[in-house]
Protein backbone atom coordinates (compact mmCIF):
# COMPACT_ATOMS: atom_id res chain seq x y z
CA UNK A 1 0.00 0.00 0.00
CA UNK A 2 1.20 3.81 -0.88
CA UNK A 3 2.76 5.07 2.77
CA UNK A 4 1.41 8.28 3.62
CA UNK A 5 4.88 10.11 3.88
CA UNK A 6 6.96 10.84 0.94
CA UNK A 7 8.46 7.91 -1.02
CA UNK A 8 11.96 7.04 -0.62
CA UNK A 9 14.19 7.33 -3.48
CA UNK A 10 14.89 3.79 -5.00
CA UNK A 11 18.24 2.69 -3.37
CA UNK A 12 17.05 4.05 0.40
CA UNK A 13 13.56 1.72 -0.13
CA UNK A 14 15.78 -1.41 -1.42
CA UNK A 15 18.00 -0.47 1.68
CA UNK A 16 15.07 -0.44 3.89
CA UNK A 17 13.25 -3.79 2.24
CA UNK A 18 16.97 -5.25 2.75
CA UNK A 19 16.97 -4.35 6.88
CA UNK A 20 13.69 -6.18 7.01
CA UNK A 21 14.81 -9.38 5.39
CA UNK A 22 17.63 -9.02 8.00
CA UNK A 23 16.34 -8.10 10.97
CA UNK A 24 13.17 -10.72 9.92
CA UNK A 25 15.90 -13.71 9.59
CA UNK A 26 17.59 -12.60 13.16
CA UNK A 27 14.32 -12.99 14.89
CA UNK A 28 13.73 -16.29 13.14
CA UNK A 29 17.25 -16.85 14.61
CA UNK A 30 16.07 -15.87 17.96
CA UNK A 31 13.17 -18.29 18.40
CA UNK A 32 14.96 -21.43 18.50
CA UNK A 33 12.15 -24.18 20.66
CA UNK A 34 9.68 -22.72 18.14
CA UNK A 35 12.10 -23.62 15.36
CA UNK A 36 12.68 -26.91 16.61
CA UNK A 37 8.85 -27.82 18.04
CA UNK A 38 7.46 -26.24 14.50
CA UNK A 39 10.45 -28.82 12.41
CA UNK A 40 9.10 -31.54 14.94
CA UNK A 41 5.40 -31.23 14.31
CA UNK A 42 6.30 -31.37 10.20
CA UNK A 43 8.35 -34.38 11.01
CA UNK A 44 5.17 -35.95 12.36
CA UNK A 45 2.78 -34.93 9.77
CA UNK A 46 5.11 -36.54 7.22
CA UNK A 47 5.94 -39.40 8.99
CA UNK A 48 2.36 -40.39 9.44
CA UNK A 49 1.58 -39.24 5.74
CA UNK A 50 4.72 -42.02 4.27
CA UNK A 51 3.94 -44.49 7.10
CA UNK A 52 -0.31 -44.28 5.73
CA UNK A 53 0.93 -44.45 2.05
CA UNK A 54 3.73 -47.00 2.83
CA UNK A 55 0.18 -49.14 3.67
CA UNK A 56 -1.60 -48.05 0.49
CA UNK A 57 1.91 -49.46 -1.10
CA UNK A 58 1.79 -53.01 0.07
CA UNK A 59 -1.77 -53.68 -0.70
CA UNK A 60 -1.31 -51.97 -4.58
CA UNK A 61 1.47 -52.30 -6.48
CA UNK A 62 0.23 -51.12 -9.80
CA UNK A 63 -0.28 -47.45 -8.77
CA UNK A 64 1.15 -45.23 -11.40
CA UNK A 65 3.94 -43.41 -9.31
CA UNK A 66 6.68 -46.23 -7.78
CA UNK A 67 6.99 -46.19 -4.05
CA UNK A 68 10.17 -44.77 -3.89
CA UNK A 69 9.24 -41.63 -6.17
CA UNK A 70 6.41 -41.32 -3.85
CA UNK A 71 8.49 -41.09 -0.54
CA UNK A 72 10.50 -38.91 -2.43
CA UNK A 73 7.87 -36.30 -3.18
CA UNK A 74 6.31 -36.51 0.24
CA UNK A 75 9.62 -35.49 1.57
CA UNK A 76 10.07 -32.66 -0.95
CA UNK A 77 6.41 -31.73 -0.20
CA UNK A 78 7.40 -31.65 3.34
CA UNK A 79 10.26 -29.43 2.50
CA UNK A 80 8.25 -27.64 0.68
CA UNK A 81 5.11 -27.00 3.45
CA UNK A 82 7.49 -26.61 6.58
CA UNK A 83 9.02 -23.74 3.97
CA UNK A 84 5.36 -22.22 3.38
CA UNK A 85 4.03 -22.86 6.97
CA UNK A 86 6.95 -20.48 8.12
CA UNK A 87 5.62 -17.46 6.26
CA UNK A 88 2.73 -17.04 8.74
CA UNK A 89 1.42 -13.89 6.83
CA UNK A 90 -1.92 -14.75 8.25
CA UNK A 91 -1.20 -14.09 11.60
CA UNK A 92 1.79 -11.27 11.48
CA UNK A 93 -0.48 -9.06 9.38
CA UNK A 94 -3.77 -10.20 10.53
CA UNK A 95 -2.13 -9.52 14.34
CA UNK A 96 -1.05 -5.92 13.39
CA UNK A 97 -4.66 -5.05 11.48
CA UNK A 98 -6.68 -6.19 14.90
CA UNK A 99 -4.14 -4.15 17.62
CA UNK A 100 -4.14 -1.22 15.11
CA UNK A 101 -0.32 -1.40 14.92
CA UNK A 102 -0.97 -1.37 11.50
CA UNK A 103 -1.85 2.25 11.59
CA UNK A 104 2.51 3.12 12.28
CA UNK A 105 3.56 0.64 9.10
CA UNK A 106 1.24 2.60 7.18
CA UNK A 107 3.24 5.65 8.75
CA UNK A 108 6.26 3.95 7.55
CA UNK A 109 8.21 5.60 4.16
CA UNK A 110 7.72 2.29 2.51
CA UNK A 111 5.63 -0.11 0.76
CA UNK A 112 3.18 -1.70 3.43
CA UNK A 113 2.45 -4.51 1.19
CA UNK A 114 6.36 -4.80 0.02
CA UNK A 115 7.91 -4.70 2.99
CA UNK A 116 5.21 -7.34 4.78
CA UNK A 117 6.16 -9.71 1.68
CA UNK A 118 10.12 -9.36 2.03
CA UNK A 119 9.34 -10.33 5.78
CA UNK A 120 7.31 -13.76 4.83
CA UNK A 121 9.64 -14.49 2.30
CA UNK A 122 12.59 -14.14 4.61
CA UNK A 123 10.95 -16.39 7.17
CA UNK A 124 9.92 -18.80 4.18
CA UNK A 125 13.44 -19.09 3.10
CA UNK A 126 14.76 -19.54 6.67
CA UNK A 127 12.47 -22.47 7.45
CA UNK A 128 13.61 -24.01 3.67
CA UNK A 129 16.97 -23.48 4.43
CA UNK A 130 16.28 -25.88 7.80
CA UNK A 131 14.50 -28.24 5.48
CA UNK A 132 17.72 -29.42 3.65
CA UNK A 133 18.60 -31.55 6.99
CA UNK A 134 14.99 -33.61 5.54
CA UNK A 135 16.52 -33.55 1.98
CA UNK A 136 20.08 -34.33 2.85
CA UNK A 137 18.09 -37.55 5.09
CA UNK A 138 16.24 -38.05 2.03
CA UNK A 139 19.98 -38.69 -0.27
CA UNK A 140 21.20 -40.94 2.46
CA UNK A 141 17.79 -43.86 2.33
CA UNK A 142 16.97 -42.90 -1.76
CA UNK A 143 20.32 -42.12 -2.65
CA UNK A 144 20.70 -40.97 -6.34
CA UNK A 145 16.88 -41.55 -6.92
CA UNK A 146 16.76 -38.25 -4.50
CA UNK A 147 18.31 -36.35 -7.63
CA UNK A 148 16.64 -33.68 -10.00
CA UNK A 149 15.65 -35.40 -12.78
CA UNK A 150 17.99 -33.06 -14.87
CA UNK A 151 20.31 -29.75 -14.31
CA UNK A 152 17.62 -27.59 -16.28
CA UNK A 153 15.15 -29.44 -14.08
CA UNK A 154 16.98 -28.25 -10.45
CA UNK A 155 17.05 -24.48 -11.87
CA UNK A 156 13.48 -24.33 -13.11
CA UNK A 157 12.44 -25.78 -9.65
CA UNK A 158 14.71 -23.75 -7.71
CA UNK A 159 12.70 -20.79 -9.81
CA UNK A 160 9.47 -22.54 -8.75
CA UNK A 161 9.92 -22.89 -5.57
CA UNK A 162 10.39 -19.22 -5.63
CA UNK A 163 7.70 -18.40 -6.91
CA UNK A 164 5.46 -20.66 -5.35
CA UNK A 165 6.26 -18.46 -1.98
CA UNK A 166 5.40 -15.48 -3.54
CA UNK A 167 2.09 -17.01 -4.62
CA UNK A 168 1.45 -18.24 -1.23
CA UNK A 169 2.43 -15.02 0.21
CA UNK A 170 -0.50 -13.28 -2.58
CA UNK A 171 -3.23 -16.13 -1.34
CA UNK A 172 -2.45 -15.04 2.39
CA UNK A 173 -2.29 -11.58 1.76
CA UNK A 174 -5.83 -11.81 0.21
CA UNK A 175 -7.51 -13.71 2.99
CA UNK A 176 -5.60 -11.70 5.80
CA UNK A 177 -7.77 -8.79 4.29
CA UNK A 178 -10.95 -10.20 5.86
CA UNK A 179 -8.84 -9.31 9.20
CA UNK A 180 -10.75 -6.41 8.62
CA UNK A 181 -13.90 -7.33 9.27
CA UNK A 182 -13.35 -9.73 12.01
CA UNK A 183 -11.96 -9.97 15.67
CA UNK A 184 -10.57 -13.51 15.37
CA UNK A 185 -7.63 -14.94 13.39
CA UNK A 186 -8.57 -18.50 13.88
CA UNK A 187 -11.04 -18.46 10.92
CA UNK A 188 -9.17 -16.64 8.45
CA UNK A 189 -5.91 -19.10 8.79
CA UNK A 190 -8.16 -22.31 9.39
CA UNK A 191 -9.95 -21.24 6.02
CA UNK A 192 -6.68 -20.37 3.89
CA UNK A 193 -5.16 -23.99 5.57
CA UNK A 194 -7.84 -25.90 4.59
CA UNK A 195 -7.71 -25.21 0.68
CA UNK A 196 -4.05 -25.43 0.90
CA UNK A 197 -3.62 -28.85 2.63
CA UNK A 198 -6.57 -29.81 -0.05
CA UNK A 199 -5.37 -28.43 -2.99
CA UNK A 200 -1.93 -28.39 -3.04
CA UNK A 201 -0.95 -31.82 -3.29
CA UNK A 202 0.72 -31.33 0.30
CA UNK A 203 -0.67 -34.95 0.73
CA UNK A 204 -0.19 -36.71 -2.37
CA UNK A 205 0.72 -36.32 -5.90
CA UNK A 206 -1.96 -34.52 -8.03
CA UNK A 207 -2.15 -37.16 -9.84
CA UNK A 208 -3.47 -39.42 -7.44
CA UNK A 209 -6.43 -37.33 -6.62
CA UNK A 210 -10.18 -38.00 -7.98
CA UNK A 211 -11.10 -36.91 -11.54
CA UNK A 212 -13.26 -33.92 -9.00
CA UNK A 213 -10.35 -33.03 -6.84
CA UNK A 214 -8.12 -32.81 -9.79
CA UNK A 215 -10.12 -30.45 -11.86
CA UNK A 216 -11.03 -28.14 -8.75
CA UNK A 217 -7.09 -28.32 -8.09
CA UNK A 218 -6.44 -27.30 -11.50
CA UNK A 219 -8.23 -24.48 -11.31
CA UNK A 220 -6.98 -23.12 -8.40
CA UNK A 221 -3.17 -21.09 -7.18
CA UNK A 222 -2.83 -24.06 -4.24
CA UNK A 223 -1.23 -26.75 -6.45
CA UNK A 224 1.56 -24.01 -7.53
CA UNK A 225 2.89 -23.60 -4.05
CA UNK A 226 3.59 -27.12 -3.61
CA UNK A 227 2.71 -29.52 -6.46
CA UNK A 228 4.45 -28.01 -9.99
CA UNK A 229 8.16 -27.10 -8.03
CA UNK A 230 8.18 -30.30 -7.53
CA UNK A 231 6.13 -32.33 -10.84
CA UNK A 232 8.98 -29.90 -12.19
CA UNK A 233 12.30 -31.43 -9.92
CA UNK A 234 11.53 -35.10 -10.13
CA UNK A 235 10.82 -34.48 -14.37
CA UNK A 236 7.16 -35.24 -14.46
CA UNK A 237 6.64 -31.71 -16.30
CA UNK A 238 9.26 -31.00 -18.78
CA UNK A 239 10.64 -28.74 -21.33
CA UNK A 240 7.42 -26.60 -22.71
CA UNK A 241 5.52 -28.11 -19.69
CA UNK A 242 7.70 -26.82 -17.35
CA UNK A 243 7.91 -23.18 -18.96
CA UNK A 244 4.61 -23.11 -19.21
CA UNK A 245 3.88 -24.39 -15.64
CA UNK A 246 5.95 -21.19 -14.20
CA UNK A 247 4.48 -19.04 -16.57
CA UNK A 248 1.15 -19.81 -14.84
CA UNK A 249 2.72 -19.34 -11.52
CA UNK A 250 4.02 -15.70 -12.34
CA UNK A 251 0.37 -15.02 -13.86
CA UNK A 252 -1.18 -16.13 -10.02
CA UNK A 253 1.43 -14.59 -8.08
CA UNK A 254 0.84 -10.92 -9.92
CA UNK A 255 -2.66 -11.63 -10.14
CA UNK A 256 -2.83 -12.43 -6.36
CA UNK A 257 -0.95 -9.49 -5.15
CA UNK A 258 -2.34 -6.63 -7.62
CA UNK A 259 -6.12 -8.46 -6.21
CA UNK A 260 -4.52 -8.00 -2.36
CA UNK A 261 -3.64 -4.28 -3.23
CA UNK A 262 -7.40 -4.01 -4.55
CA UNK A 263 -9.02 -5.41 -1.38
CA UNK A 264 -6.86 -3.54 0.93
CA UNK A 265 -7.63 -0.21 -0.63
CA UNK A 266 -11.03 -0.51 0.06
CA UNK A 267 -10.63 -2.50 3.68
CA UNK A 268 -8.43 0.35 5.22
CA UNK A 269 -11.68 2.37 4.66
CA UNK A 270 -13.27 0.25 7.81
CA UNK A 271 -10.40 0.34 9.59
CA UNK A 272 -11.34 1.36 13.20
CA UNK A 273 -7.70 2.37 15.45
CA UNK A 274 -8.66 3.40 19.37
CA UNK A 275 -6.90 6.88 20.24
CA UNK A 276 -5.79 5.16 23.41
CA UNK B 1 -19.98 -28.82 44.86
CA UNK B 2 -19.87 -25.07 45.79
CA UNK B 3 -16.32 -25.55 43.47
CA UNK B 4 -18.15 -26.96 40.69
CA UNK B 5 -20.84 -24.32 40.61
CA UNK B 6 -18.03 -21.73 40.26
CA UNK B 7 -16.79 -23.54 37.70
CA UNK B 8 -20.23 -23.74 35.50
CA UNK B 9 -20.43 -19.91 36.13
CA UNK B 10 -17.47 -19.21 34.56
CA UNK B 11 -17.77 -21.46 31.67
CA UNK B 12 -21.21 -20.26 31.26
CA UNK B 13 -20.00 -16.81 31.22
CA UNK B 14 -16.97 -16.90 29.31
CA UNK B 15 -19.02 -19.06 26.38
CA UNK B 16 -21.41 -15.82 26.69
CA UNK B 17 -18.77 -13.52 25.66
CA UNK B 18 -17.99 -15.76 23.23
CA UNK B 19 -21.33 -15.94 21.64
CA UNK B 20 -21.33 -11.93 21.51
CA UNK B 21 -19.15 -12.34 18.24
CA UNK B 22 -21.50 -13.49 15.89
CA UNK B 23 -19.75 -13.28 12.58
CA UNK B 24 -16.64 -14.88 14.23
CA UNK B 25 -18.63 -17.17 15.82
CA UNK B 26 -20.10 -18.60 12.42
CA UNK B 27 -16.96 -18.08 10.01
CA UNK B 28 -15.05 -20.14 13.28
CA UNK B 29 -17.32 -23.34 12.49
CA UNK B 30 -17.84 -23.03 9.04
CA UNK B 31 -14.00 -22.79 8.76
CA UNK B 32 -13.04 -25.71 11.12
CA UNK B 33 -16.01 -27.68 9.34
CA UNK B 34 -13.32 -26.55 6.18
CA UNK B 35 -10.10 -27.81 7.78
CA UNK B 36 -12.37 -31.46 8.90
CA UNK B 37 -13.69 -31.97 5.27
CA UNK B 38 -9.94 -31.24 3.58
CA UNK B 39 -8.56 -34.24 6.16
CA UNK B 40 -11.52 -36.25 4.80
CA UNK B 41 -10.19 -35.32 1.20
CA UNK B 42 -7.13 -36.76 2.23
CA UNK B 43 -9.06 -39.95 2.59
CA UNK B 44 -10.72 -39.50 -0.33
CA UNK B 45 -7.57 -39.59 -2.07
CA UNK B 46 -6.26 -42.76 0.17
CA UNK B 47 -9.25 -44.61 -0.90
CA UNK B 48 -9.59 -43.63 -4.20
CA UNK B 49 -6.29 -45.76 -4.99
CA UNK B 50 -6.45 -48.49 -2.62
CA UNK B 51 -10.05 -50.25 -1.18
CA UNK B 52 -8.91 -50.67 2.31
CA UNK B 53 -6.26 -50.26 4.98
CA UNK B 54 -5.28 -52.93 6.55
CA UNK B 55 -8.61 -54.81 6.52
CA UNK B 56 -10.74 -51.55 7.63
CA UNK B 57 -13.06 -50.50 4.79
CA UNK B 58 -13.72 -47.08 4.09
CA UNK B 59 -17.16 -46.78 6.22
CA UNK B 60 -14.81 -48.04 9.37
CA UNK B 61 -11.88 -45.28 8.82
CA UNK B 62 -14.71 -42.81 8.98
CA UNK B 63 -15.69 -43.98 12.07
CA UNK B 64 -12.45 -43.48 13.50
CA UNK B 65 -11.95 -40.03 11.99
CA UNK B 66 -15.47 -38.87 13.09
CA UNK B 67 -14.60 -39.71 16.40
CA UNK B 68 -11.30 -38.12 16.47
CA UNK B 69 -12.84 -35.09 15.24
CA UNK B 70 -15.77 -35.21 17.86
CA UNK B 71 -12.72 -35.72 20.84
CA UNK B 72 -11.32 -32.73 19.30
CA UNK B 73 -14.45 -31.12 18.97
CA UNK B 74 -15.72 -31.47 22.81
CA UNK B 75 -12.01 -30.65 24.31
CA UNK B 76 -11.79 -27.13 22.20
CA UNK B 77 -15.17 -26.19 23.64
CA UNK B 78 -14.51 -27.21 27.07
CA UNK B 79 -10.51 -27.07 27.56
CA UNK B 80 -9.29 -25.29 25.08
CA UNK B 81 -7.22 -22.77 27.63
CA UNK B 82 -4.80 -25.22 28.32
CA UNK B 83 -3.25 -23.79 24.33
CA UNK B 84 -2.44 -19.61 26.30
CA UNK B 85 -0.51 -21.35 28.90
CA UNK B 86 2.95 -20.92 27.42
CA UNK B 87 2.30 -17.36 27.03
CA UNK B 88 0.76 -16.43 30.53
CA UNK B 89 3.84 -18.62 31.79
CA UNK B 90 6.42 -15.98 30.01
CA UNK B 91 4.39 -13.21 30.52
CA UNK B 92 3.12 -13.93 34.25
CA UNK B 93 0.27 -13.88 33.89
CA UNK B 94 -0.19 -17.68 35.95
CA UNK B 95 -0.04 -15.10 39.14
CA UNK B 96 -3.22 -14.30 39.21
CA UNK B 97 -5.18 -17.58 38.54
CA UNK B 98 -2.92 -18.93 41.21
CA UNK B 99 -4.14 -16.48 44.14
CA UNK B 100 -7.91 -18.15 43.16
CA UNK B 101 -9.36 -19.99 46.28
CA UNK B 102 -9.90 -23.21 43.21
CA UNK B 103 -8.25 -25.85 41.37
CA UNK B 104 -5.79 -23.87 39.11
CA UNK B 105 -5.73 -26.59 36.42
CA UNK B 106 -9.52 -27.30 36.16
CA UNK B 107 -10.22 -23.42 36.60
CA UNK B 108 -7.48 -22.51 33.55
CA UNK B 109 -9.16 -25.26 31.71
CA UNK B 110 -12.62 -24.25 31.34
CA UNK B 111 -12.34 -20.30 31.06
CA UNK B 112 -11.87 -20.13 27.50
CA UNK B 113 -14.41 -21.65 25.57
CA UNK B 114 -13.42 -21.88 21.68
CA UNK B 115 -16.56 -21.78 19.22
CA UNK B 116 -14.59 -23.00 16.38
CA UNK B 117 -15.12 -26.41 18.00
CA UNK B 118 -19.06 -26.40 16.92
CA UNK B 119 -17.35 -27.05 13.56
CA UNK B 120 -15.08 -29.92 14.55
CA UNK B 121 -17.95 -31.42 16.97
CA UNK B 122 -21.14 -31.53 14.29
CA UNK B 123 -18.82 -32.80 11.33
CA UNK B 124 -17.39 -35.22 14.12
CA UNK B 125 -21.45 -36.45 15.16
CA UNK B 126 -22.50 -36.47 11.46
CA UNK B 127 -19.53 -38.90 10.17
CA UNK B 128 -19.73 -40.98 13.12
CA UNK B 129 -23.41 -41.16 12.83
CA UNK B 130 -23.81 -41.89 8.82
CA UNK B 131 -20.97 -44.86 9.64
CA UNK B 132 -22.47 -46.26 12.62
CA UNK B 133 -25.82 -45.95 9.75
CA UNK B 134 -23.93 -47.67 6.98
CA UNK B 135 -21.98 -50.34 9.42
CA UNK B 136 -25.32 -51.60 11.02
CA UNK B 137 -24.05 -51.17 14.03
CA UNK B 138 -25.34 -53.03 16.92
CA UNK B 139 -27.22 -50.96 19.70
CA UNK B 140 -24.45 -50.64 22.40
CA UNK B 141 -22.14 -49.44 19.91
CA UNK B 142 -24.44 -46.06 19.89
CA UNK B 143 -24.88 -46.35 23.50
CA UNK B 144 -21.04 -46.22 24.11
CA UNK B 145 -19.98 -43.76 21.48
CA UNK B 146 -20.84 -40.79 23.13
CA UNK B 147 -19.47 -42.68 26.25
CA UNK B 148 -15.97 -42.77 23.68
CA UNK B 149 -15.62 -39.36 22.26
CA UNK B 150 -15.69 -37.96 26.08
CA UNK B 151 -13.31 -40.30 27.04
CA UNK B 152 -11.43 -39.34 23.88
CA UNK B 153 -11.58 -35.74 24.93
CA UNK B 154 -10.24 -36.20 28.13
CA UNK B 155 -7.04 -37.85 27.09
CA UNK B 156 -6.13 -35.60 23.92
CA UNK B 157 -6.82 -32.57 26.82
CA UNK B 158 -4.80 -34.39 29.04
CA UNK B 159 -1.93 -35.05 26.23
CA UNK B 160 -1.93 -31.42 25.94
CA UNK B 161 -1.42 -30.65 29.74
CA UNK B 162 1.08 -32.60 29.49
CA UNK B 163 2.92 -30.78 27.10
CA UNK B 164 1.66 -27.29 28.20
CA UNK B 165 3.21 -28.14 31.65
CA UNK B 166 6.96 -28.38 30.14
CA UNK B 167 6.48 -24.90 29.11
CA UNK B 168 7.31 -24.28 32.93
CA UNK B 169 10.81 -25.26 32.78
CA UNK B 170 11.78 -26.02 29.23
CA UNK B 171 9.80 -24.54 26.16
CA UNK B 172 9.44 -20.80 25.21
CA UNK B 173 6.34 -18.73 24.43
CA UNK B 174 5.20 -20.25 21.96
CA UNK B 175 2.47 -23.11 21.59
CA UNK B 176 3.94 -25.11 18.86
CA UNK B 177 4.65 -27.86 20.66
CA UNK B 178 1.65 -28.50 21.38
CA UNK B 179 0.49 -29.47 17.90
CA UNK B 180 2.67 -32.46 18.64
CA UNK B 181 0.22 -34.63 20.57
CA UNK B 182 -2.74 -32.91 17.82
CA UNK B 183 -0.87 -34.45 15.42
CA UNK B 184 -0.27 -37.70 16.91
CA UNK B 185 -4.48 -37.21 17.55
CA UNK B 186 -4.84 -36.77 13.91
CA UNK B 187 -2.50 -40.24 12.96
CA UNK B 188 -5.48 -41.95 15.01
CA UNK B 189 -8.26 -41.11 12.02
CA UNK B 190 -6.20 -43.84 10.44
CA UNK B 191 -6.66 -47.44 11.67
CA UNK B 192 -3.40 -48.05 14.16
CA UNK B 193 -2.47 -51.15 12.45
CA UNK B 194 -1.02 -49.73 9.86
CA UNK B 195 1.88 -48.03 12.02
CA UNK B 196 4.99 -49.50 12.65
CA UNK B 197 5.30 -51.43 16.41
CA UNK B 198 6.99 -48.09 18.12
CA UNK B 199 4.11 -45.98 16.40
CA UNK B 200 1.57 -48.36 18.02
CA UNK B 201 2.94 -47.90 21.21
CA UNK B 202 2.98 -44.81 21.61
CA UNK B 203 -0.56 -43.79 20.28
CA UNK B 204 -1.95 -46.85 22.59
CA UNK B 205 0.16 -46.65 25.92
CA UNK B 206 2.29 -43.69 26.18
CA UNK B 207 -0.73 -41.47 24.51
CA UNK B 208 -3.51 -43.60 24.76
CA UNK B 209 -5.62 -42.18 22.06
CA UNK B 210 -6.35 -45.49 20.68
CA UNK B 211 -8.08 -46.58 23.04
CA UNK B 212 -11.36 -44.29 22.81
CA UNK B 213 -12.11 -45.25 19.21
CA UNK B 214 -9.39 -48.06 17.80
CA UNK B 215 -9.43 -50.85 20.33
CA UNK B 216 -13.38 -50.61 20.99
CA UNK B 217 -13.96 -50.32 17.08
CA UNK B 218 -11.79 -53.32 16.66
CA UNK B 219 -14.23 -55.46 18.43
CA UNK B 220 -17.08 -53.96 17.21
CA UNK B 221 -15.85 -55.15 13.69
CA UNK B 222 -14.49 -58.40 15.31
CA UNK B 223 -11.15 -57.64 14.23
CA UNK B 224 -10.16 -58.42 18.48
CA UNK B 225 -12.61 -60.71 20.16
CA UNK B 226 -11.66 -58.95 23.42
CA UNK B 227 -14.55 -57.41 24.83
CA UNK B 228 -13.19 -55.75 27.71
CA UNK B 229 -11.63 -53.18 25.62
CA UNK B 230 -14.70 -51.79 25.86
CA UNK B 231 -14.72 -50.99 29.42
CA UNK B 232 -11.03 -50.07 29.21
CA UNK B 233 -11.32 -46.76 27.49
CA UNK B 234 -13.46 -45.00 30.37
CA UNK B 235 -10.62 -46.02 33.17
CA UNK B 236 -7.55 -45.03 30.99
CA UNK B 237 -9.06 -41.52 30.39
CA UNK B 238 -9.49 -41.11 34.03
CA UNK B 239 -6.04 -42.64 34.87
CA UNK B 240 -4.52 -40.30 32.16
CA UNK B 241 -6.20 -37.38 33.46
CA UNK B 242 -5.15 -37.95 36.64
CA UNK B 243 -1.62 -38.17 35.04
CA UNK B 244 -1.12 -35.30 33.68
CA UNK B 245 -2.59 -33.42 37.30
CA UNK B 246 0.37 -34.79 38.41
CA UNK B 247 2.69 -33.47 36.09
CA UNK B 248 0.60 -29.93 36.04
CA UNK B 249 1.83 -30.04 39.73
CA UNK B 250 5.46 -30.55 38.89
CA UNK B 251 5.24 -27.85 36.55
CA UNK B 252 3.72 -25.48 38.80
CA UNK B 253 6.60 -25.88 41.26
CA UNK B 254 8.97 -25.02 38.67
CA UNK B 255 7.03 -21.84 37.96
CA UNK B 256 9.34 -18.72 39.41
CA UNK B 257 7.26 -15.68 37.42
CA UNK B 258 8.55 -12.74 35.74
CA UNK B 259 8.34 -10.11 38.82
CA UNK B 260 6.47 -7.36 36.71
Amino acid sequence: MRPLQQPLSLSASLNGYASFFVRCMKASFAYRATVITNLATTAIFYAITIMVWRQVYSQNSNLTISSSQMFIYLLLAGCGNYALGGMVVEFRIGNRIRTGLIATDLLKPVDFQISQGIQALSDGLFNGSLSIVVFLLGFCVFKEQMFPASLQALGLSILSFLLGLVVMYGIGFVFVQGAFYTYSGYGIFAARNALQGTFSGVFAPLSFYPPVLKTVAEWLPYRHTIYTPISIYMGWAKDNDAYSLILQQAAWAVGLLLLGRFLMKYALKQLEIQGG
Amino acid sequence: MKNLKLYWLAFNTSLQAKFEYRVDFLLGVLTSCMLQLSALAQLWIIFHQTHGLNGWIPDQVILLFGMTAMALGLSELFFNHIWMVPGYIVMGDLDRLLTYPVNSLYFLLITKPELHAFGNLITGLVLTVIALFHLNAPWYAWVLFPILAISGCLIYTAALVIFAALSFRYIGPSSMHLMIPHALLNATRYPISIYPQFMQLIVLILVPYGVFHYLPASFLFGKDPSFWMIFVTPLAALLFFWESGCVWRWGLNQYESTGS
